[in-house]
């Protein structure tokens, strides 16, 4: 399990712990306030400056020699919340997990605090410039967002109940789009994104610039390779690449560094080759999320 | 190789410009490895916080940028130049 699991787990993974999503918990840290004050003007967050610095060009800032090193220190610290006094400006706490369809689905069914809602996702809206309805969010988060009218749809009934959130998530991971789980801010859970590359700000800092703000699933996929026909519709569902057709043996490979465990191949495979094993059973599993 | 560096000229682009980003977002259409962003101007004071009305286009991560030239096509105003 990974080290949140250790922290708020209480023996389980971090987000199958039911005081995580509790309204209780939002109350404690007045994150009603908290939460308010991060997504007010949240697209500005790359742009903030901290201690001078913004995010513009946070690729070549993180080479250059010695800045670049305290550089990602200091995100990282402000990523996992791990800051005296947690900015909602900068979103500090700010952390999440890729997750399985199956995982997404007991969540909604089970753990999220209603009210449900499902809003323009901002990743989206800010880099792709698009109104796209795939976030899921819950407890306190649903009330901060119905104040900020560009991220509620106009056309379409943007609160769900538990069963259309889980109809949702399968829709969305049959499409290709990667379910993820937020703490936001640490250790309070309210939301599920369905995320894609490169449109997906935790995505992009994780796989251009290995910030960890997103880990990769508990689980990572396996190949049946004598069910594998070869029929290559799995390699354009992942998101990572982590799938390649090799035309000599006339299957497909995985690159098990590369998979993050979500799922979604799973969903193209006709021939039952792709299974979600638990991550600590991979053979080759050295501890790195 | 040099770093690229993008620049977008906010004269034509922006609250200051001709063209409003919610309106237009042509460049955040066409650019495939999303370099640009598009976020609230924090220059202006807005009267309703809830819901920001100035919004400014910067490019945001020229890290990924592969100068294919597209957004430089596409850009009605032609506000975006690229050296590296």
């Amino acid at each position: 399990m990974c080290k949140w699991c250790m922290q708020h787990g209480i023996g389980k993974k971090w987000y199958m712990n039911a005081r995580n999503y509790s309204d209780q918990l939002a109350d404690e840290y007045n994150l009603r306030e908290y939460l308010t004050e991060q997504w007010m003007n949240f697209e500005a967050v790359y742009i903030r400056k901290i201690a001078g610095i913004s995010s513009k060009a946070l690729g070549y800032k993180l080479q250059m020699p010695i800045i670049g090193k305290i550089l990602r220190w200091s995100v990282e610290r402000m990523i996992h919340g791990a800051v005296k006094h947690p900015n909602p400006i900068r979103a500090d706490g700010h952390i999440g997990q890729v997750i399985p369809m199956e995982d997404a689905q007991i969540i909604l069914s089970k753990l999220a605090a209603e009210p449900i809602v499902e809003t323009y996702c901002m990743c989206r809206k800010m880099q792709r410039g698009i109104n796209y309805q795939c976030c899921i969010n819950f407890g306190v988060l649903s009330e901060v967002l119905e104040k900020l009218p560009r991220f509620i749809p106009k056309e379409r009934a943007h609160r769900i109940s538990r069963e259309e959130a889980m109809e949702k998530i399968e829709l969305h991971n049959k499409n290709g789009l990667v379910s993820t789980v937020w703490y936001q801010p640490y250790p309070y859970i309210n939301a599920i994104c369905n995320c894609e590359s490169p449109e997906c700000g935790a995505l992009r800092l994780r796989n251009d610039f290995d910030l960890m703000i997103m880990s990769k699933a508990e689980y990572i996929i396996n190949l049946d390779q004598d069910k594998c026909q070869g029929c290559k519709a799995c390699v354009s569902m992942c998101q990572w690449n982590a799938i390649r057709y090799i035309p000599s043996i006339k299957r497909v490979i995985i690159d098990y560094n590369k998979c993050f465990g979500c799922g979604v191949c799973r969903h193209a495979c006709k021939h039952d080759a792709l299974k979600l094993i638990p991550r600590q059973e991979f053979h080759g599993f050295d501890g790195h999320f | 190789m040099g770093k690229t560096k993008i620049k977008i000229d906010y004269s034509k682009c922006g609250p200051e410009g001709n063209v409003d980003p919610r309106d237009c977002a042509k460049c955040l259409n066409v650019c495939d490895p999303c370099v640009f962003l598009r976020h609230e101007d924090l220059k202006f004071k807005e009267e309703n916080v809830f819901d920001p009305q100035h919004w400014k286009i910067t490019p945001i991560w020229p890290s990924v940028c592969t100068r294919c030239y597209k957004c430089i096509d596409v850009c009605p105003e032609n506000a975006i130049s690229i050296k590296w």
